[in-house]
């Protein structure tokens, strides 16, 4: 039993890092119907601003994670007046390559840095181990994605359904024709919702930097090995995201601990299921709700 | 006219013929994209060498253009690089890098009969068939995993090991062997776990292995998942049940600097001198980074030692090629060159350790593994502190070729 909780409790840390990165999928998706290929590209340039902060400007690890929270919602805010603004009214699939465009040119100015290659960690400012509950065991950075993930949830939950700015967010999403008749800027709109994701993947970025150590291509990854859980929750659902993200989280824990070892036993050697069973499950979700779990089920008149 | 001509003619020749002839070496790895990290510092390696084989002028008369590519880890763009060199540059020797790259070009190389030095170190790539070509400069992932699992044997009778592996066939390169082994040495591979970049929580994993009465882990794998896994080990206590060890690419600065006191008491194989040693490979190691105004972290990478070892081996091939052949630098003089470096023309650049009988470097047309001697390090006040001589694996050996 103390096995099955360690397993859930660990798979629930990870999957909230996972729903901190999906954030930034869905807020996206939210306001634009636009999925950001950008998405690691961002999460990888939060990790290593607040790196930069912390070890060559010798600023407290909070703090430069703080700015680096702050100046990777500009970069985001940036983006989307210099790439997305002219895209505005134009068809989904061009905001969506630009996407993938930007998500190349990232990549290769940030091999320009010293980041290009190798591999980077904070300079320890949380105690080591972590905390033990009743046999039960979690790190201080997985405690400290938790604490991210509900503080980020509860903001946006509130965001999206009592700020003016959220529910415009959302008839934005709905019709972007309809809300500037109504006098939405949906630029403003566009801005202010990749400057949001552009802060959710930075405190993904600086999670995983505090877990796992920082490196390009891992953490370019982990953007989109995001997508089975933003897909599972529903690609618009702020809660989706970080249920979504539970729920792989969770299932990937579960699948090493009980499933590698039976594959083991009848000769398929290797385990490595919890990258395959995400997509397994997903495929399956989908059958039966092919909109995710939380996400708006359009429905169309004919 | 004619004559101002003429003379302009002769100038440019005899410009030229003092200039001496450029002679190609290849390279192509992964310095962005997956393991770029090992990959960052090899190529660095090979780069400063190359420059300081110039300045010194280490083959006569023979200017080295050294091409360093970035495949970025992708097989289709290494296959484009290595095929877009031998139209335009026909290079003499190609000291390449990734297993699925290298396993995938083995008939090509075979069929060009090009000299290749790989930074992967798999064992399929000095296997039949097409493998006349390839030498690994230091002793195969096999053989290291291998060596580990007979060092274990010393202490620890009938151990329960797992195997945790790059989900590549660079991390599957050893499976097979450790298992053949383990037979032999009444040891019991107890799992295979495959385990890549970016492994956020390895409780499930350390936990399900210590449930199955694992004793030793045996990484095969680049530093960063390793590192986690330790530090994951050491949260959940299993570091005092659960020794963990591993060979070439796990250790290292890297996985110093990533796991922190995690890595206290980490078993490493490898062949390489440590920078704490004062050999003639390590002093030059340090004597370039500071000419060449390398940061620390690549100073201190083994993946920079790498680098330098494989690019030292084609130059000095390219020399003595010079030497023996007239002149004449191209593959087959190389290739011959290379299977001649044993016995008292083996390579001593002092890069990497020497086995019992003194000898460093050196190949022969069946015997295509340079350093056959390696060492077992342990991470002993953040440093990796060599426990053992330089041995050979006796058992590998057997396994190979049962």
């Amino acid at each position: 039993m103390t096995d099955f909780l360690q397993n859930l409790i660990s798979g629930i840390a990870v999957g909230c890092i996972y729903a901190l990165a999906a954030l930034g999928f869905v807020l996206i998706y939210k306001s634009s119907r636009v999925i950001n290929f950008a998405n690691g590209q961002l999460i990888a340039i939060g990790a290593f601003t607040a790196y930069a902060l912390a070890v060559w400007m010798g600023l407290p690890v909070l703090l430069a994670a703080l700015l680096a929270l702050l100046l990777t919602a500009l970069l985001g805010f940036v983006v989307e007046r210099v790439f997305l603004r002219r895209l505005v009214g134009q068809p989904i699939i061009s905001v969506i390559m630009v996407t993938i465009g930007l998500a190349s040119v990232l990549d290769g100015l940030m091999y320009l840095t010293p980041f290009g290659s190798g591999n980077f960690t904070f300079p320890p400012f949380l105690p080591p181990g972590g905390l033990n509950l009743g046999g039960l065991n979690i790190s201080y950075p997985q405690l400290l994605a938790i604490g991210f993930t509900v503080v980020f949830l509860l903001m946006f939950g509130w965001f999206f359904q009592r700020s003016v700015l959220g529910i415009a967010m959302r008839a934005v999403a709905d019709d972007q024709m309809a809300s500037m008749s109504l006098g939405v800027s949906v630029e403003k709109v566009f801005a202010l919702a990749w400057a949001i994701a552009g802060l959710t993947a930075a405190a993904a970025g600086i999670v995983v930097g505090m877990v796992s150590g920082l490196n390009q291509d891992s953490l370019i990854a982990i953007g989109l090995a995001v997508f089975p859980a933003v897909i599972l929750g529903g690609l618009d659902s702020v809660p989706g995201a970080v249920v979504g993200g539970i729920i792989i989280g969770v299932l990937q824990s579960f699948s090493t601990a009980y499933l590698d070892p039976l594959l083991t036993q009848v000769g398929l050697v290797g385990g490595g299921s919890q990258y395959a069973m995400p997509f397994v499950v997903l495929l399956i979700m989908l059958w039966f709700k092919p909109h995710g779990l939380f996400g708006t089920e359009e429905i169309e008149r004919v | 006219m004619k004559r101002a001509m003429v003379l302009g003619i002769f100038l440019v020749l005899g410009l030229v013929l003092a200039q001496g002839r450029t002679v190609t070496l290849l390279w192509s790895g992964a310095i962005t994209g997956p393991t770029s990290d090992v990959g960052g510092p090899y190529a660095a390696g090979i780069e400063d060498y190359c420059r300081y084989a110039n300045e010194q002028r280490l083959i006569p008369g023979v200017t080295l253009n050294c091409i360093v590519r970035d495949d970025q880890y992708q097989n289709p763009n290494t296959q484009r690089i290595l095929e877009e060199a031998l139209d335009r540059s026909r290079p003499a020797i190609y000291l390449g890098y990734s297993t699925g790259a290298m396993l995938q070009l083995k008939p090509l190389i075979n069929e060009v009969r090009l000299p290749t030095i790989p930074a992967s170190a798999h064992i399929g790539l000095i296997d039949p068939p097409n493998h006349q070509y390839f030498f690994l400069p230091v002793s195969s992932y096999s053989e290291q995993v291998v060596a580990l699992m007979e060092y274990i044997n010393r202490t620890e009778r009938n151990a329960r090991i797992a195997l945790v592996v790059n989900p590549s066939p660079f991390g599957r390169a050893v499976v097979d062997h450790a298992r053949r082994a383990a037979q032999r040495l009444g040891q019991t591979i107890v799992d295979v776990r495959e385990v890549g970049g970016g492994n956020l929580d390895n409780t499930a994993l350390l936990r399900a292995l210590d449930a199955a009465g694992v004793q030793y882990i045996i990484h095969q794998n680049v530093a960063g998942p390793v590192a986690n896994i330790l530090k994951d080990a050491k949260r959940l206590g299993l570091d005092r049940k659960i020794k963990q060890m591993g060979a070439v690419y796990t250790g290292g600065s890297d996985l110093l600097r990533l796991a922190g006191d995690a890595a206290e008491g980490y078993l490493w194989a490898s062949s390489y001198y440590t920078l704490d040693e004062n050999t003639p490979g390590i002093n030059l190691q340090k004597q370039l980074a500071a000419r060449y105004n390398r940061s620390a972290d690549i100073l201190n990478s083994t993946n920079y030692t790498a680098g330098m070892l494989a690019a030292a081996i084609a130059v000095e091939a390219m020399r003595r090629a010079a030497q023996r052949f007239n002149g004449r630098i191209d593959n087959e003089t190389v290739y011959q060159s290379i299977i001649g470096m044993n016995g008292p023309n083996a390579f001593r650049p002092g890069f990497a350790v020497s086995t019992k009988a003194g000898i460093e470097i050196d190949f022969t047309r069946s015997e295509q593994t340079g350093a056959e001697g390696l060492r077992v390090l342990e991470v002993r006040g953040g440093k990796f502190v060599p426990i053992t001589e330089p041995f050979t694996s006796a058992l590998f050996r057997q396994v190979r070729n049962p």
